[in-house]
């Protein structure tokens, strides 16, 4: 729950503030510790215990379970309710014990025993004196337990395992408590009917003064620090408790009680808003609110559920107070770690060695926490409702934290954590609009504190983003350079500028290394990489946006893998545990990338890829082959469909939009492309759809071209030119260039204008001679495979097979071992492959190697 | 013309000697005022101790002012730097021109170094004085010198850092002095060594880092001054394609200097001929062949960062094929190469290429070719283009295809269809091989380990 260093701090004051403590409070403390470890050995026993007595007797069984669930609820109850309710229940346990005693079920009286035990430390913990009705029982356990003891001896075989085991532990703990409860248990012995006197006397002022009980604790507590007398417990009023002489003891008291498991938490919260007010110098002031932001998030444990959102407010408001009071008072500094001090005296700058007050404590953790935080309300909250939307609202004010912890790490400097912070802005505004961040920052710089690096001073939010960035990189350490990097591309990619990004993303490497970062940081990878691929598709690079989109695509758990939904697997089911963790992951609504749009554009660049080529092959060999797996799954299906309806969905629209293309009605397949209603969310929609439909009119003219040609001799230039809209110029261009590259076999004739094809018909046997020819090739790259498989392919082996093969490839691999910074797409479609693993690696691995 | 200079853009990465034969060229180009060249040439001159040329300098920009003392200051403390320098150094080389001793040294420089300290009380601190006397000379404008006692030092001295220093010192010098055979073998010792250290570097994450920012300097370095040899000496162009196309150098054109392109195309345009000229001599290895294919690659790939009328002329030639674009691209280009510092006695060369790869492309994807059409395409007047065709097709292959019928005035172009044939042969002709090599593994596998191979059959 807490980090590392919140845990410290009260941990090292224990010992130290532990003389000025009552004796009587010191053996609770140890009673506590101890009978917490017992309780451990205790639970998982029990719980066996249960199911064999289930097993034997049921009627036994039922009462048992009865009891359990009636003392589970008296529990709970103890927590609100008076002392002598307290007392009741622990006569009510008290008799179930004796009836245990009656049937010699030592299991039963052992669980009763401890809760009984558990109870009683309860209410020394609230500093009331041990109940009598306790020791009376310790006392006439241990007769009874020394008599079954002894007819145990005498008689064997009659008890079963567990309920010997049982006895035992029970012979155990209840000489450890007698022990402990030594002079009580004599003096009881000794005196009976004095000791229940002193007890009430002990007990009654108590009860006469009706005020909360957690208010009397700490008036308890710190009378007792004082004087070690119980009689003047009460005493003391309000005033006394809530001056600034007395906070630090209040501090530790409450510092005390945090993470047990009865402490209410609500009521913490509210004497250290008290004791805020009381707080006089800075030093107190800086000591109280660090232990109010802690116990505010130490509210809510469930990790399931989040942070009630006026808690929220509130821890946000102090951190920002705590941040203000450091960074305008030099003298004081929060540290994770700093030498030891006494936690009960006041500080001053004028005492310490060199003029500086050093205080435990992380204002790190609290913005991490408070971000986290926020995060995860977003996540739970319904991101159509207008909850979200209020909440969302809330950021701005984060955001000002945020820089406002930037301009006190940078006034101390502390590059490290400075890192940290600016990551966290960083990670607000990176995958924002321009007028998003424009507002942020606007807030920011109206503000009281502005951090050195702002938006006015860096001119642009690219800029911003980029100083922001730099800065990592020179500082940050690994991870954090390299979520610096991601953000980074991801905001160039956001502003379409798509060269810059791409080369980011292969410059630095990080494909390579990405599938053993953590699971946060390769989703920000994959969105990153997605991104990308958006803005390739509305740059107009339709080939580079379908190879980059092609991987994620090809996982088919494209939500999964953006953190943007639980992937629904078919055959297993995740663990509850899996299924947590996931949801923790889940980026927050206004985070999400449209996976519809995505879709889109990856659907419309490989029909634009997929098409041409798909016309451009005739034998079913190499039909197979496909660019785009997931394109022409769904194509093939398209096509086997025997009534096709008008299109709904934007997949359908692709589909139909496909078919038209394959026949060569480039305007169907336009207008078709341009109907598909998500383009509505895509920056420059409308030059995006220009730009379509000029691809589709080259492209169309390509597949008619390869679809059409067995049909023509010749073909008119100008023909083509009118019936596709394009200029004659680009007509001539698009079958220049087939020409060149050997796809079309034909010429142009200058002078008629015309394309003309030599189209050469193979006789049969010419036929069978090439595709003999083929599979006598295929044959020989298997048995290379087979081969190099066998081998387990040795280096010695691939080398030569790469000499033999050609310079061309040799050349290749090299450039790829080479660990030069070679980008581009020809080596990236190489890559291609091997990073469609990696994606599944990525994410899915993670999951397989959980299950 | 100016917006396509690339002076400026390469002086930061040359030494500052080589800034001069530059910028005298662009004196001579005018496209600058010529009061601001002259100022960058006086500002140049001040930081060396090439004091009469700063003087010089100094009187044209300001005929009318004082010579500033600072100059003849400058000139004494020179003089005197030098005459220390030629002392120290002089210790040295009296030993090392003895006979005797050019006699006794050998490959291993440590033994080298006993040996002359042994013999003749010479330390490196004393060897030393050989640089620094070589670059003192280098300084003032003494190359030649300079290259001397800075080759003497290198054949001596184990200082690794200062033997760098003292290769590139060498190389500037050789390339100013203009012994374009020295100077490249300057630069491939220069390159290997650089490469070595590259390759030889450490793949740990922490030192990587700025050792291959290191060594993408050195490189960027190194492109920039093989210029000047590449494109002077004989047969640099086709050195050029080699080196620059090497995976390593094209990622630093890429990364660091992408307006080395210029030269990476003009020198592919170039080096066709180079190849035509020797058929079947010596082998040109396949990144020269399929030099402008691979650049035409990267042309594109950079257009982003990059690019002048050279590259946007392979553009439009070979990516869009639009003949008129390229045709008013080498035009601008033509202009561009002229007036480079590099370039400039290559224009004819250039074009001439230039006009062949067009007309080449033009031919292989028409049938019918209307002479005058041509001629407008390569930017000819009738008869010359005439003329050219008739030598392109003498030329070429193509020889056989093509006619002219002079009555309509045109190409025709008869391309038969590869025989089916000849495709099967294609396909089956590495098989042999490969199957050999596939039996050998096995057989080599088998000696190793039997039992696999057992399982393989």
């Amino acid at each position: 729950m807490s980090s590392g260093d919140e845990d410290a701090a009260p941990k090292p004051a224990a010992p130290a503030a532990k003389p000025a403590m009552s004796r009587f409070l010191r053996t609770a403390a140890s009673d506590s510790s101890s009978s917490s470890s017992s309780d451990e050995d205790e639970d998982g026993d029990s719980d066996e215990d249960e199911e064999q007595e289930d097993k034997e007797v049921k009627k036994k069984s039922r009462f048992l379970r009865d009891s359990d669930e009636d003392s589970d609820e008296d529990v709970k109850r103890v927590v609100k309710s008076a002392r002598d309710k307290r007392l009741d229940e622990m006569e009510a346990t008290g008799k179930t014990m004796d009836n245990a005693l009656k049937i010699n079920d030592w299991v039963a009286i052992s669980n009763e025993f401890d809760k009984l035990t558990r109870m009683v430390q309860r209410q020394q913990n609230m500093a009331e004196p041990v109940p009598p009705f306790y020791v009376r029982t310790l006392v006439s356990l241990e007769t009874s337990l020394n008599a079954a003891l002894a007819k145990e001896k005498e008689a064997k075989k009659k008890m079963n395992a567990s309920n010997a085991r049982a006895l035992t532990a029970m012979k155990q703990k209840v000489k450890k408590t007698a022990k402990e409860y030594e002079k009580d248990v004599k003096r009881l012995q000794d005196d009976p009917e004095g000791f229940e006197r002193d007890y009430a006397a002990l007990a009654a002022p108590e009860v006469a003064v009706p005020k909360p009980k957690k208010l009397k604790k700490i008036a308890d507590s710190a009378d007792e620090a004082e004087d070690d007398d119980f009689t003047t417990v009460g005493k003391g009023g309000k005033a006394t408790v809530y001056t600034s002489e007395g906070i630090f003891k209040n501090l530790q008291v409450i510092q005390e009680a945090r993470g047990k498991k009865n402490t209410d938490r609500a009521d913490q919260i509210r004497v250290l808003e008290k004791l805020l007010e009381v707080a006089v110098t800075p030093y107190q002031r800086i000591r109280v609110l660090l232990a109010l932001v802690s116990s505010r998030f130490d509210y809510n444990v469930s990790v399931a559920s989040y942070m009630p959102i006026e808690l929220w407010a509130a821890a946000q408001k102090e951190i920002d107070h705590l941040v203000t009071t450091l960074t305008a008072d030099s003298t004081h500094i929060v540290q994770e770690v700093t030498p030891d001090y006494d936690e009960l005296l006041e500080r001053t700058p004028a005492d310490e060695p060199d003029g500086i007050v050093r205080i435990r404590g992380s204002v790190i953790s609290f913005v991490d926490r408070l971000d986290d935080e926020f995060t995860r309300s977003l996540q739970h909250l319904d991101p159509h409702g207008t909850e979200y939307v209020d909440r969302l609202k809330d950021e701005k004010g984060l955001y000002i934290t945020i820089c406002r912890a930037e301009a006190l790490y940078e006034k101390k400097q502390q590059s490290e954590l400075l890192a940290r912070v600016i990551m966290r802005r960083l990670e607000h505004i990176y995958s924002k609009p321009d007028a998003v961040l424009n507002a942020l920052e606007a807030a920011v710089s109206v503000s009281d504190v502005s951090p050195q690096l702002s938006l006015t001073a860096q001119g642009s939010p690219s800029n911003l983003i980029n100083t922001l960035c730099v800065h990592l990189y020179k500082f940050g350490n690994t991870v954090l350079r390299t979520r610096a990097m991601l953000s980074h591309i991801y905001h160039h990619a956001l502003h379409n500028d798509f060269h810059t990004a791409r080369d980011m993303l292969l410059m630095s490497h990080l494909q390579e290394t990405i599938h053993s970062a953590d699971v946060a940081t390769q989703i920000l990878y994959n969105r990153s990489v997605v991104q990308l691929g958006l803005c390739a598709f509305r740059s107009g690079l339709i080939k580079e946006s379908q190879a980059t989109l092609q991987d994620i695509f090809t996982t088919q758990r494209v939500k999964e893998l953006l953190a943007q939904g639980v992937h629904q697997q078919r055959f297993q089911t995740l663990t509850p545990e899996q299924e947590k963790a996931e949801k923790l992951r889940q980026l927050p609504f206004h985070m999400h990338i449209n996976t519809e749009l995505l879709e889109a554009a990856f659907l419309v660049s490989s029909m634009l890829v997929e098409i041409p080529v798909l016309a451009s092959i005739d034998s079913e060999d190499q039909k197979r082959k496909a660019i785009s797996k997931p394109f022409r799954r769904l194509l093939d299906f398209a096509d086997r469909q025997v009534f096709t309806g008008p299109p709904e969905s934007t997949r359908d629209h692709i589909m139909q939009a496909s078919k038209a293309l394959q026949n060569g009605q480039w305007e169907q397949c336009r207008d078709l492309i341009q109907d598909i209603k998500i383009w509505g969310l895509m920056p420059e929609a409308a030059a995006v759809k220009d730009m379509l439909a000029k691809r589709i009119q080259e492209e169309g003219l390509r597949t008619y071209l390869f679809t059409f040609a067995p049909h023509y001799k010749t073909l008119s230039l100008s023909l083509l030119s009118r019936t596709f809209s394009l200029p004659q110029r680009s007509v001539n261009s698009i079958v220049s260039r087939m020409i060149w590259t050997e796809e079309l076999a034909a010429s142009l004739d200058q002078s008629v204008g015309v394309v003309v094809f030599h189209r050469i018909d193979l006789t049969r046997a010419q036929q069978l001679a090439q595709t003999l020819a083929e599979k006598v090739g295929s044959m020989v790259e298997q048995n290379e495979k087979a081969l190099e498989f066998r081998l387990g392919g040795s280096s010695g082996w691939g080398d030569r097979a790469d000499g033999a093969k050609g310079d061309k490839r040799g050349d290749q691999t090299q450039e790829r071992r080479g660990r030069g910074e070679r980008r581009g797409g020809a080596s990236r479609g190489a890559r291609g492959g091997g990073r469609g693993a990696r994606f599944s690696q990525g994410l899915g691995g993670q999951v397989t190697s959980r299950k | 013309m100016a917006e396509y200079d690339l002076t400026k853009t390469i002086i930061p990465y040359l030494d500052r000697h080589f800034a001069f034969p530059l910028l005298a060229h662009v004196v001579d180009l005018s496209i600058f005022p010529a009061e601001d060249v002259a100022a960058a040439q006086y500002e140049l001159a001040k930081g060396t101790n090439m004091v009469d040329y700063a003087v010089n300098l100094y009187e044209q920009l300001n005929p009318d002012t004082e010579i500033p003392e600072e100059f003849a200051d400058k000139r004494e403390k020179a003089v005197s730097t030098n005459e220390r320098l030629q002392q120290e150094a002089q210790a040295v080389l009296d030993v090392i021109e003895n006979p005797d001793v050019v006699q006794a040294l050998r490959q291993d420089k440590n033994q080298n170094l006993t040996y002359l300290k042994d013999n003749y009380g010479l330390t490196l601190e004393q060897i030393t004085a050989l640089y620094n006397f070589g670059q003192f000379q280098y300084t003032y404008g003494n190359y030649s010198g300079a290259a001397d006692y800075l080759y003497h030092f290198r054949v001596l001295s184990t200082d690794t850092d200062l033997n760098t220093s003292a290769h590139w010192g060498k190389l500037a010098s050789d390339i100013l002095t203009g012994k374009w055979d020295v100077a490249l073998e300057e630069l491939n010792t220069l390159r290997e060594s650089i490469d070595a250290r590259a390759a030889s570097a450490p793949l740990l994450p922490t030192s990587s880092h700025i050792e291959s920012l290191s060594s993408l300097h050195s490189r960027t370095w190194l492109i920039h001054w093989s210029l000047f040899v590449y494109f002077n000496h004989p047969s640099g162009r086709t050195l050029l394609l080699e080196t620059f196309l090497a995976p390593a150098y094209l990622n630093t054109i890429q990364s660091a200097s992408p307006w080395i392109l210029r030269y990476l195309a003009v020198a592919a345009i170039l080096s066709r001929k180079a190849q035509q000229a020797t058929p079947g001599g010596a082998p040109t290895s396949s990144r020269v062949r399929h030099a402008i294919r691979e650049i035409v690659k990267i042309v594109q790939l950079e257009e982003y960062q990059y690019s002048d009328p050279v590259t946007r002329f392979l553009k439009e030639l070979y990516v869009e094929f639009d003949f008129e674009a390229a045709q008013r691209e080498l035009q601008i280009a033509e202009r561009v190469v002229a007036d480079d510092f590099f370039l400039g006695e290559f224009r004819e060369e250039f074009l001439d290429n230039a006009r062949y790869l067009i007309s080449e492309a033009y031919c292989r994807i028409h049938q019918r070719i209307d002479i005058a059409d041509l001629s407008d395409r390569l930017n000819l007047s009738r008869d010359e283009g005439e003329k050219w065709i008739v030598n392109l097709i003498r030329d070429t292959r193509m020889g056989a295809d093509a006619k002219i019928d002079l009555e309509k005035n045109v190409i025709e172009i008869n391309r038969p269809a590869l025989p089916v044939y000849q495709s099967v042969i294609e396909k089956t002709r590495g098989l042999s091989i490969r199957t050999q090599a596939l039996g050998a593994a096995m057989v080599r596998a088998g000696t190793q380990q039997p039992a696999t191979v057992e399982g393989a059959r």
